[in-house]
Formats: structure tokens, sequence, C-alpha cells
């Protein structure tokens, strides 16, 4: 790949894409000082080295990249060379306008077609994960080039193709990040992380395609593996936290219902009702005042 | 038709069994239940959680294969694992989660104690040896460190003590849960003034003390009416997993000991007397007014081997341990005994008994040029089960046994039981898809409704079909290599303590 750089609001190559603040490729041939300054701001970049070693620090922690390695700086985070230099080396980026909600989730925006459940499987995925880097991740190069082509030869279908080519490297990192965090080794410490997250944001409706997410598996291996493991589908065994921590803020009775109710991911505090009468024979106000008095 | 009702509540599952009359299994289901890590040392459990996945997995086995077909729950009998603790408050609510019998922090507690003059005579009287799995020393932990919740606490109960509570409204523990606490005089069979000095607490602050055949109060009427269970169902108190398994496995007299090889292990015998042993390296629990099961529990068992399977395992399908670990076994059979004279200590999670050595580690010894990587392998099962013999070599100077039975996953590994066969050099005798903890809390139960006329005829009736004989030629290779192993295992313990200081660090 050439040098280039486009920019929004300069170039017009740009223009059928708002959320593409910049995307270009430098090939550097000798340290330049202040050439790679350390900057914060919400959008959120993706790196990826072509050629040299670069150090860059990440959210005040040290990286060394090379050749195929990728790094993703989510909105927010500081992200350069500590020196401000930048070395010896070619590299291709993008920075993404991407907001994020009050719940800190990354929301793409209209050019995604990811679904409102996949996004938000993406955005815990990319937040979760320990390290910002991954190594030898060369699809992101492939992808790169391609976003790159369709900008300029501007073919039938290019805007759309770029679109699709801009979810498919959040869809590829999320992946790649999920398998590294699951290698497929260890189910127990999988399935703490996992009901780590579901305790986190429990009012949050958890489809099981978004768990099967975060955990790296398919919904189908998803489930058999959660079952025979746990003994509960991955449906029932998110109840059963839902009514454990409906009962632990039950006895304190300073919450009212319908809070306890959203709060553990009912859908209404009627919905909560049945559900723990159902398991406890008990309605959640009688099991309130059962426990409210001295034994 | 009748049917009795087991419901264990486990470390990290909840199981419920149904079984006939005639302790034919009907049918079983389980439910996990994390056990959660907030600090290193710390393990502990939600008895909410474990509340709701016991309603949940009853209930689901009630409606999937006890109600479908007629058949009347006359009892529901409880096991549980020993030594949990739970403070709460004057209206009965948990202050917080439970603590587990993994839990170390009550590390400092215990060393003190089992210095002390006043730790030797609360052995003798409690039978518990003093370490931070003991309930004693964890209450004296939050007594120490937690003022203020301890001040609140108006009781400290055990994790079944607080089921059964949430079922019927009572207190109540059993002798075999009790007898793990550290509190318990074991001889007079009532709570021991110098223990609870130490703790803190009065014996108001206790459950209160039953035989574990004891039917508490009648269920609620809110769960008889959600479990479909008539008001007249019986609920037994029942004892610890550990007295269970071992009731389970046919044992009631001298004579026999039992081997259990779950993620950890034990080895256990009966008896109608106490193990007294001056260096505090056994257990001694009550299982009635007049039978003792004493014995001595190891942190590494197969967790260890499965540790190794996740480094070293191939997982062809993605999380498929077990597929990984049979054919990790598959390569280890290919190595002789002695794995060439490569050894292992097992201690990855520090240990337990006989050593008592929480500082204790992992160690490979004895490595050469011609060691392969199934070399290694077997090494580690022969490491976590040399240490199960060293478990019934010391028990063995208190109390002679001639057979030896053993139950587990991985225990009924058929690797393991000739492994164990081998290394004794007795015969042992197991059950396949059995579960010996199940089928103790049946025994308990039909025992009590008049089935048997007491728990030794009860008892008698279990035959464990299968006998695996040691083969003549492995015993004394095994001996060899112990010897090794039985050496470094204390002779490492300046080393232990300084890389457990350096990894702490």
């Amino acid at each position: 790949m050439n040098q280039f750089l486009l920019c929004q609001k300069k170039a017009v190559e740009l223009l059928l894409f708002p959320h593409i603040e910049e995307i270009g490729v430098i090939k550097n041939s000798a340290i330049r000082l202040n050439g790679f300054l350390n900057i914060v701001d919400d959008g959120l970049k993706i790196y990826y080295v072509q050629e040299g070693k670069f150090e860059w620090t990440i959210n005040h922690r040290p990286f060394i990249l090379y050749p195929g390695d990728v790094a993703l700086i989510l909105p927010g985070i500081a992200f350069g060379n500590e020196n401000n230099v930048l070395e010896v080396g070619s590299f291709s980026w993008i920075h993404l306008r991407i907001k994020v909600n009050k719940k800190g989730q990354l929301l793409t925006g209209s050019w995604s077609s990811l679904s409102d459940s996949e996004t938000r499987a993406v955005s815990k995925i990319l937040q979760m994960n320990s390290s910002p880097v991954l190594q030898k991740f060369t699809e992101a190069g492939h992808i790169f080039k391609s976003i790159q082509s369709e900008l300029f030869n501007q073919e039938i279908g290019y805007q759309a193709r770029v679109n699709h080519l801009l979810d498919e490297i959040f869809i590829q990192m999320s992946r790649q990040f999920s398998r590294i965090s699951n290698p497929g080794r260890d189910f127990p410490s999988t399935f703490m992380k996992l009901e780590h997250e579901l305790r986190q944001d429990l009012s949050h409706q958890w489809t099981v395609e978004e768990m099967a997410a975060l955990v790296g598996l398919g919904t189908t291996l998803f489930n058999d593996t959660v079952k025979s493991y746990s003994g509960f589908s991955p449906v029932s065994y998110l109840i059963n936290i839902r009514i454990s921590e409906a009962i632990k803020l039950l006895k304190k009775s300073d919450i009212n219902l319908t809070d306890i109710a959203l709060d553990t991911g009912f859908y209404s505090s009627q919905h909560f009702s049945t559900t723990f009468k159902k398991l406890t024979g008990y309605t959640p106000s009688q099991f309130r005042k059962n426990h409210s008095r001295t034994k | 038709m009748e049917c009795i009702i087991t419901i264990e509540l486990g470390t990290n599952a909840v199981r419920v069994y149904a079984f006939d009359l005639n302790g034919r299994m009907l049918g079983s289901l389980k439910g996990y239940c994390p056990t959660f890590h907030s600090e290193p040392d710390y393990s502990e459990q939600d008895p909410d959680q474990i509340f709701i996945t016991m309603l949940y997995v009853l209930k689901n086995l009630l409606n999937d294969l006890v109600h479908p077909k007629k058949y009347k729950v006359l009892s529901i009998c409880f096991s549980a694992s020993m030594h949990s603790v739970l403070a709460v408050d004057k209206r009965g609510n948990p202050m917080g989660n439970a603590i587990t019998w993994a839990d170390n922090r009550a590390n400092k507690e215990a060393a003190e104690l089992k210095k002390s003059a006043l730790g030797k005579k609360i052995y003798k009287t409690t039978g518990t040896p003093l370490h931070p799995m003991s309930p004693l020393t964890k209450i004296a932990w939050i007594k120490n460190n937690e003022k203020e919740k301890f001040k609140q606490a108006s009781k400290f109960l055990s994790l079944k003590s607080y089921i059964l509570q949430q079922l019927t409204g009572e207190y109540m523990v059993d002798y075999s849960i009790a007898s793990a606490t550290g509190l318990l005089n074991i001889h007079k069979i009532q709570w021991e003034p110098e223990a609870l000095k130490f703790a803190g607490i009065t014996p108001a602050m206790l459950p209160d003390l039953v035989p574990v055949f004891t039917s508490t109060g009648r269920l609620n009427k809110a769960y008889q009416t959600s479990l479909g269970l008539s008001a007249d169902t019986k609920l037994l108190v029942g004892s610890s997993d550990g007295c269970m398994a071992i009731l389970g496995d046919g044992i009631i007299g001298e004579g026999m000991a039992n081997i259990t090889v779950e993620d950890s292990g034990a080895v256990r015998v009966m008896g109608d007397k106490v193990l007294q042993d001056e260096k505090q390296l056994f257990f001694n629990y009550l299982l009635t007014e007049n039978r003792y099961v004493s014995g001595g529990p190891t942190n590494n068992g197969g967790n260890i081997f499965e540790w190794f399977t996740r480094q070293f395992g191939d997982f062809k399908n993605p999380f498929d341990i077990e597929d990984s670990m049979m054919e990790l076994i598959n390569k280890a059979s290919g190595i002789s005994p002695g794995s060439d004279g490569l050894i292992f200590l097992p201690y990855l999670l520090g240990e337990r008994a006989p050593i008592w050595n929480a500082n204790a580690r992992g160690v490979y010894f004895g490595i050469n040029i011609k060691h392969t990587k199934a070399h290694f392998l077997r090494a580690v099962i022969e490491g976590i089960l040399y240490e199960i013999y060293s478990i019934g070599k010391t028990l063995q100077q208190h109390r002679a046994f001639n057979t030896l039975s053993i139950n587990g996953s991985f225990g009924t590994l058929p690797f393991f039981v000739q492994m164990v066969a081998d290394i004794y050099n007795k015969p042992v005798r197991l059950m396949h898809n059995y579960h010996s903890v199940s089928y103790g809390s049946y025994l308990i139960s039909a025992t009590e409704m008049g089935i048997y006329n007491s728990l030794d005829e009860a008892v008698k009736t279990v035959v464990l079909r299968d006998i695996v004989t040691p083969e003549k030629n492995n015993h004394g290779t095994y001996l060899k290599y112990y010897k090794i192993f039985e050496s470094l295992s204390t002779k490492l313990a300046n080393e232990f303590a300084d890389i457990a200081a350096l990894q702490q660090s």
C-alpha cells in the first residue's frame, strides 16, 4: 500500500462516510521527533503495523508492535509514543467516530448492519479485554487494504461495501479477542467470567447470542456446554442469579419492588412477581414481610 | 409408590437424587453454584443462590420424575460440605456470603492457636485440626477483623443450617457438621466452652445441636405448595458429605478404609473411638453417638490432573476436558509404573494431611534426558495417588485396615483405581455410576423410617460389586519411589516457605 491520508471534511472520498474521521497509510524511513504525539480523544482507533517495530503506549501501558499486529484504542483512551517519536516502518490506521452511551456501551451508528444485540456483544468483548493488542492478526491488514481500494476506486456498491468492511473488522476483532481470552480449555474459569459479566449488568436483557459471544462459542455448543457443566440452560441460570440477587434486595427493606424487578432484569414487577412465586411459593412482598421480623 | 429424596449441598453444585424405598436410584439432577474468590485467600458462596438453586433443582426433579409417576415423597435427607460459616443478623438474614472450607483467611488465627497450649487442648476435645478451614478460626477472624459485623451478628450458621432454616424456620445443625466446626466437644457431644471463648461466641449464637436422624419442623406452607409436597413430608437434617460417602460405600466398622478422589481427596476410616494423634494430623467427625469418622484430607486431587490437562492436553473440541483427559490417561498408561524415575509432588494448592503445610508447592524430581511428555503426565497421576497413600499410611499407624473402597469422579476412573490398588497393595472395591454421598443419605433416611433396624444393618446391605486386585510386581516399584516422595515432602519445608513467601509478595 502506498502512503495516503484522508481526513473528514477535507477528503471528498469520505463524503458518504461521516463516521470515518481519518484513514491513512504511512511509510516512514527516518525517525521523526514529535511525529507521533500522545493524545486522548473520543474517537475509536485501529492501527495495523505492516513493517518495522513500534513502541506505543496505550492507556499508559507500553506495548511493542510488530508487523501483523493490531492496536485497538477505545474512545477516551490515551495513545501514542511516550516520547512523541514516530519510529521507522509503516502502518495503516483508521479513526472512527463512535458514540458511547450512558452505560458505557459503544454505539456503532446507523452505517452498521450489526443488530442491537450483536453491537452490545461486540462492545462488551472489546471493552473487557485486558490487552488492546492483537498479535499476528493479518486479517485486519486485508480488510484495511480492501477499504482503501473501495474508497479510491468507487465502483458500484462501494458505499455499502466500505460499511460492510468496517463491520467485518469489528466482527473479526471481537472473535479474535474472545478466542484469546477463552482458549477453550478452562470452562470453569470461562463460566466464572461470564457469570461476573452477567452480575455486573443484571438489568440488561441478555440474549443467549450475547452470552455465547462473550465466551467465544457458537450458540449451540454454548448451550450444550453450559447445560452439561452447570445443569442449567443459560437462560435458567440467568433467572437463578436474578432471583438470588432479588432476594438480597428484598431483605433490604428500603428498595421498592418495581425497582428491584427492573434492577435484577425482570420486564416488570408483574413478571418478577410471577417468576418469584413460581419458584419460592411466595410473592416478593410476602417474602419481604417474612424476612423483616426479628427471630 | 413411595420415594426418598436426598439433597447434597456441595461446594460447586447442589445435587438432588430420588430413590425408591429399596435404594434403587430413580433419577438425579444437579445445579451449579459458583464459589467466589474476591481475594486470593477468600473462598465464598452466596447462601441465597444456593437456596434458590436447591429449590430449582428439587422442583425440576419432582416435576420431571416424581410427580408424573405419582411417587409420594416420604422424606428428604440433607448432606453438605463441612466447615462453612455464615453470619446472620437478628432477623436471620445473611450478612454477606458464606465462607467455605477452602477459604484461608484465618491462616494467622489458626497458626497461633496451633502453637499454643490452648490449641492442643481444643484439638483434643474437638477432634478438628487447627487450620483455617475450621469455623472456629474463621469466626475468630471475623471477631478480629470485622468488628462491626461481629457485633451485629446474631448467629453463626453452617450453610446447611441456613437452608434448613429457610425451609422450616428452625435453626439446627447435625452432629457431623457440628463436629467439623472445631467448636464441638466430640466426647461429650456439647459445645466446647474453651473453643467458644476463643471464637468469642456463646452457645445461643449457634444452631441447635441434633443427631443426624432428626427431622426438622414442617416444610413451610408456601414451599409445600410450590414444590407439590404434602405437609407430612419429613425433612431429615442428615450429615456431612464426607460421612455420607463412607456410609454409602458400606463402611460402618473397623478394618476398612475409604478413599475419595474428587477435585480434592480424603482417606477415611470409621470406628467407635477417636483417633488421638500428637501431631494433630487427623480429623475426627461424629456420625452418631458411638461412631467416629477419622481421616485426613488432601487439597490436591483430580483438580491437579485437570490443571495439567488444561496446560498440556490436546483439546480437539473446545472445552472438552473429559476427552482430553481420557487421551492423556491413554498416553500415561504406555509408561511403566514409577514413570522411569520421575517423581511429582502435587502440592500446587498447599497441602493439608498428612504434612499440613500451606506453603508446600509442586515439584518434579529426578528428571533425566530420557523423560518424555508422557512421563511428566504419568508422574502427575502417580504423585496425586502417592499423596493419597501417604494419608492412608499415616492412618494405618493408628488403625489397621485390610480392604479399601474408593469413590469420586476421579477415584473411580479405572486407571486410578488400578494404581491405588497397586500402590497400597490391597484390593480396592468400588461401584461405577454410583453416588456414594447420596446413597449414604438414602441409608440414613431408610434407617430413620424403620426399613432397617439400625444404621449398621442398613450399611451392611451395601455391596460394592467391582473389585480391582493389585498387580504383584508394581507395588515394589511404587514403594521405592514413594520413599523418595515421602522424604521430599518434608525435607523441602524451608524451601517451600521461601518460595511461598516470594510468590505471595
